[in-house]
């Protein structure tokens, strides 16, 4: 009997085996873009196990250079010779930039790595300013965060809120070959110009005395296409390190949605999408100049709008075009238009002052004197 | 999903009000009216120092599908004679139960408020304004009103002979009690005014 289940244990264990050394067989190259400052560009396949080492020996022949006077630049920072590919976050067909190195810089693990970890707050001072980055990286992973993200809007082609990257180019010239002077510490230094200084070791770049990083998103859970692939940052949406609850149901979940009051309230994703559907069925969104067709923090603070309205991309397809819809109706109203008398068409009319015949434009098409 | 917010949110907060230190107090008291927590029945003691001491106060609090992002639906059941709620039908004026409501608040919130209501009436803003002109012209008048009015349905202290009397002058004369006591009320207890007023 015991010799049975021996055979048995035996055979699935052989096959597991199996699956794990095909797996890795599959999975083990990644093709990744190498981009020189000079413009050229290669096209290598890496293994993912392999550190920035490794790859200086593969690329070094092919630009001419000795490995030791190469210095590869990857989301803002010139990566350690000891850094494996893996820990980098690299997708498939990411770009490095690869620079023949002058002088041996201050070299680091990327930014996405230092950065994802952490809960950018909203205060521009950095209150905890006595811990280090990897000390509050090693504090969110001792409370179980291992890998928390930044959430995007991803408009081609997921259509849909995802998992973000925080990625990092040259202001001026645009270029990725970019050495930042200092981690982002707050959403303000992503979000706002001109905050944080770099490095840029494009030969065609033309700065003055300072460059400045320029921050920007991109989808995690599709293939890059490019570099002009970008994603909109949901910067309300952030882990619960924290662990607070929602201040609607109470629950305390991850992520949250954290509004931009003072007090920071918090809500969690299901909570928000019924403080919205709620808000819209009211026709109660704020009609704002600047921002759009918006809404303040549920607990009604001052100062609490939605500045970034992609955050209602949180909505199902079919609730985020009633917001569309209201928001458009909203806007026409307000310009002193009116909305197309045809039942059902509802899309708005701007009459034009000199004509006296109108069209509905973009709705159903009936014409009218 | 809709109802699971509003009924998982309603029976935190009536737990919050259970523990809480008022209804150890006995200043507030909810209790279920339904198993889906979208019907409570709320009661308030009547604050000391007002002309409602010593009186029970039950109301009625329905909660929306879009509850804590809409306040909840609250009215007196028992009649009370405030400037901020009608006496008629027990509706309330209070802005956090219109547009001040903000979805932190909770029924505890609520309940306070309103109690904080019945000590300080806000007449500049009425709910019914016979009472509010009462509230204004005639402070010594409003107060054995709102008194007459805490013994008779919140079963308050003290009785109030004069006002008894005149009462039941007017159901001998087949006027139903408490219409008799709301025409007495607005006329300022003028046994002829509020004749004149029920049979004209
Ligand atoms: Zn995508
Ligand atoms: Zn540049
Ligand atoms: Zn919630
Ligand atoms: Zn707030």
């Amino acid at each position: 009997m015991a010799s049975i289940l021996e055979i048995i244990f035996e055979l699935i264990n052989n096959m597991l085996q199996f699956f794990r050394l095909g797996k890795k067989s599959i999975s083990n190259s990644l093709n990744i873009y190498i981009k020189s400052n000079t413009g050229s560009t290669l096209s290598i396949e890496l293994d993912p196990k392999w550190d920035i080492k490794n790859v200086k020996e593969v690329i070094a022949p092919k630009l001419g250079l000795p490995p030791n006077e190469v210095k590869i630049i990857f989301a803002g920072k010139e990566l350690d010779d000891s850094i494996t590919i893996e820990e980098c976050d690299l997708g498939e067909q990411s770009i490095l930039h690869a620079v023949q190195s002058r002088s041996q810089s201050k070299r680091s693990r990327p930014l996405s790595e230092s950065v994802a970890n952490l809960q950018l707050s909203n205060i521009s001072e950095n209150d905890d300013s006595s811990s280090t980055i990897e000390e509050q990286l090693e504090s969110s992973e001792e409370k179980g965060i291992k890998n928390t993200h930044f959430y995007v809007y991803c408009s081609q082609p997921c259509k849909s809120v995802r998992v973000g990257k925080l990625r990092v180019r040259c202001a001026n010239c645009h270029s990725g070959a970019l050495t930042v002077d200092s981690d982002p510490s707050c959403w303000d230094d992503v979000l706002k110009s001109n905050r944080i200084t770099a490095h840029c070791e494009e030969t065609r770049c033309e700065t003055g005395p300072v460059s400045f990083a320029e921050f920007f998103f991109k989808c995690a859970e599709h293939t890059s296409q490019g570099e002009k692939d970008e994603a909109v940052p949901l910067y309300l949406i952030r882990p619960n390190i924290s662990h607070v609850p929602c201040l609607a149901c109470t629950d305390i979940s991850d992520p949250v949605l954290v509004f931009s009051c003072e007090e920071r309230h918090v809500t969690c994703l299901d909570c928000f999408r019924q403080y919205c559907v709620t808000r819209l069925r009211e026709r109660q969104f704020v009609s704002d100049d600047r921002l759009g067709y918006t809404l303040p923090c549920p607990a009604g603070c001052e100062n609490s709008l939605i500045e970034e309205c992609h955050h209602f991309r949180l909505l199902t397809s079919e609730q985020y075009q009633m917001y569309q819809r209201f928001g458009a109706e909203e806007y026409v109203l307000k310009a002193g238009g009116v909305l197309c008398p045809q039942p059902g068409c509802g899309a708005g009319i701007i009459i034009d002052t000199d004509c006296k015949r109108v069209q509905c434009v973009g709705g159903c098409g009936v014409r009218s004197h | 999903m809709a109802n699971n917010i509003a009924a998982q949110r309603i029976q935190r907060e009536f737990k919050e009000v259970i523990k809480s230190d008022e209804v150890a107090k006995c200043a507030i008291r909810v209790e279920l009216v339904n198993d889906n927590y979208t019907e409570l029945k709320g009661e308030i003691a009547g604050p000391p120092d007002t002309p409602y001491e010593g009186g029970n106060f039950v109301l009625e609090i329905k909660v929306p599908e879009t509850y804590p992002f809409n306040p909840p639906k609250v009215r007196f059941i028992t009649k009370i004679w405030h400037p901020n709620i009608s006496s008629v039908t027990g509706a309330i004026c209070l802005d956090i139960l219109r547009d001040q409501w903000a979805a932190a608040m909770t029924l505890r919130t609520v309940l306070l408020s309103l109690q904080a209501l019945m000590a300080a009436a806000e007449p500049d803003d009425p709910q019914d304004a016979v009472v509010a002109k009462q509230y204004k012209d005639d402070q010594e008048m409003f107060r054995l009103t709102a008194k007459h009015w805490t013994a008779k349905y919140a079963g308050g202290p003290g009785g109030n002979p004069d006002f008894e009397m005149k009462i039941r002058r007017l159901t001998d004369m087949g006027v139903e009690e408490d219409q008799a006591r709301v025409a007495l009320s607005s006329y300022n207890w003028d046994l002829e005014r509020a004749t004149e007023q029920l049979f004209s």
